[in-house]
């Protein structure tokens, strides 16, 4: 039981900064970046480039994640702004060209073959029977930490009151003295930023290839949707929810029904329980599953 | 302290809704910009808030052509507040909050002792101060959002339309705010208002747009008394 607790929040990691990043880009931008996906898969590839040229780790996590910051920033400047211009739903759709477009640079630069940091093997670690490696800890403490300062960003800081304001009413917040323009970069920024960090740290557990970005958006967009778009702390819960549907799919032993000893769902029908589950929030909680407008960032 | 000269204005590739409106609003005065829906009186206000940018003309502050600042910039830098329409307080926030977030360019020493000086003021805020200002009744709304210009401590304060969708008694209470905010703080208060009668007994002087041009304009006294403003914008005689 206690291995379905650890399994679940490990894919709740893989989704949430990113979902997160996915839904405060709606709150205030109004329209959902699809290529925040590819931001994730970005920071990653970047991140191995930089430790392959001989940076430790965390240094050349840090500086990748930054130069997504800056990557996202100047797309928003060029491409989105304008696009969003025209109208929310050309924002959207010219995201997923971008996006498509990222991914075959990827191909290019990187090639189709699945890249890994350079990480010492270490033995899994038993905690309540349940089996964990060092570095899938780390990743849970590293998503858990990037979600508190973030909560802390904004409730409690000057931005994030800016942040919220313009969320809230961009008019009116204009009208407040805030820079609502200024206020958006940095909301593009940070989203950025922890859509790489969050590609870095699914790499911490496993590999990155030219894929990950387009695997990671159907889930990724279900947890914004199910969070409430517009709401990024909300996307936490829709992450959690997704992770536990997908990890129910994949580790149920369906061979009591069946008459069998075993029978297993194959991974790749994980993503089907993200479907069923977006198709499902669309119908019934169009808004997501703990959004009111007086919650609404 | 706002001259506007000449301010032609409009809406994308729209015709001019303002043809060259000239407008002279003094500090410590109240000016009332009157007339019918689709006159252009809101369009004018946000040309001086610098929400929309004037096709020609110019808008100056204190002696200072603002005319291409954006909203934000004046508020900085000439203690501009505005108050919108509709939609005029930060919903998903506490009272607390869209107070304070007025208040991000004063002294943090004044910031506290300003807060609650308009909560003494204004207690039916005070009584709320927790709650979102979602839960607020439309008049309180209308408070909060003074409240959160007013506590910028500024020069020029524009209102668009205080009384909408008030009711009577409300709307009596909104007038006398604004009424004591000139008493108290002498600054410069531009309104755009549909309740005529109620806003030129407040006003010093005020103007009357039709279809984008300065139809009349005047004291406020006078133009309460003009059998013209009378009948067309007071309902015939006006009651004493």
């Amino acid at each position: 039981m206690f291995q379905f607790v650890v399994d679940v929040a490990l894919r709740a990691c893989d989704l949430m900064l990113i979902a997160v990043g996915m839904s405060a880009v709606y709150s205030l931008m109004k329209f959902p970046n699809i290529a925040l996906a590819q931001y994730a898969a970005m920071g990653a590839f970047l991140a191995i480039v930089l430790q392959r040229a001989g940076l430790p780790l965390v240094p050349s996590s840090i500086v990748a994640v930054l130069i997504v910051g800056v990557v996202a920033v100047l797309l928003n400047r060029v491409l989105f702004e304008r696009m969003l211009a025209i109208g929310s739903s050309t924002a959207m759709i010219g995201s997923l060209a971008v996006s498509m477009v990222i991914s075959a640079i990827f191909l290019v630069i990187i090639g189709p073959s699945p890249a890994r940091f350079n990480l010492e093997i270490t033995r899994p670690l038993r905690v309540l029977g349940a089996r964990i490696t060092e570095h899938q800890v780390l990743s849970l403490g590293i998503t858990a930490a990037a979600i508190s300062v973030f909560a802390i960003l904004l409730f409690k800081t000057d931005l994030g009151r800016c942040m919220r304001a313009t969320a809230t009413n961009n008019l009116l917040a204009d009208a407040t003295g805030i820079d609502t323009r200024k206020t958006k970069t940095a909301v593009v920024a940070i989203s950025a930023c922890l859509a790489a960090l969050g590609g870095i740290i699914i790499t911490m557990k496993g590999e990155v290839n030219i894929q990950t970005g387009l695997d990671l958006l159907l889930p990724v967009f279900s947890a914004a949707i199910l969070g409430g778009l517009g709401n990024p702390l909300g996307a936490v819960g829709g992450a959690i929810v997704i992770a536990m549907a997908e990890t129910l799919i994949t580790n149920v032993n369906f061979g009591p029904i069946l008459g069998q000893d075993l029978v297993f769902l194959p991974a790749a029908y994980a993503t089907a329980g993200s479907f069923v589950i977006l198709v499902l929030t669309l119908l019934w909680r169009p808004r997501g599953l703990f959004i009111s407008e007086v919650k609404r960032v | 302290m706002i001259e506007v000269q000449g301010v032609r204005a409009g809406y994308g590739d729209g015709p001019d809704i303002l043809n060259g409106i000239n407008l002279v609003a003094d500090a410590g005065k109240i000016v009332t910009i009157l007339g019918p829906n689709g006159c252009g009186k809101s369009t004018l206000l946000k040309c001086i808030a610098g929400f929309v940018r004037p096709r020609a003309g110019d808008v100056r502050m204190s002696g200072t052509a603002v005319t291409n600042l954006k909203a934000h910039e004046k508020v900085r830098s000439h203690g501009v507040g505005f108050v919108p329409q509709t939609d005029n307080v930060f919903s998903s926030m506490s009272v607390t909050e869209n107070i304070m977030l007025g208040a991000r360019f004063v002294a943090r020493a004044e910031r506290e002792q300003r807060f609650e000086a308009l909560l003494t003021q204004y207690p039916a805020l005070a009584a709320k101060r927790n709650r979102k200002a979602s839960a607020l009744s439309g008049g309180e709304r209308q408070l909060l959002s003074l409240a959160r210009a007013l506590i910028a401590k500024p020069r020029i304060l524009l209102l668009d339309e205080p009384s909408a969708g008030l009711s009577p008694r409300m709307m009596h209470e909104v007038f006398e705010a604004i009424s004591e905010i000139r008493a108290r703080e002498g600054i410069c208060i531009l309104m755009v208002e549909q309740n005529a009668f109620e806003a030129l007994h407040i006003s010093d002087t005020a103007y009357v747009l039709s279809l984008g041009d300065v139809a009349m304009q005047g004291r406020a006294s006078d133009l309460l008394a003009d059998p013209a403003m009378r009948s067309l914008y007071l309902g015939g005689d006006a009651p004493h």
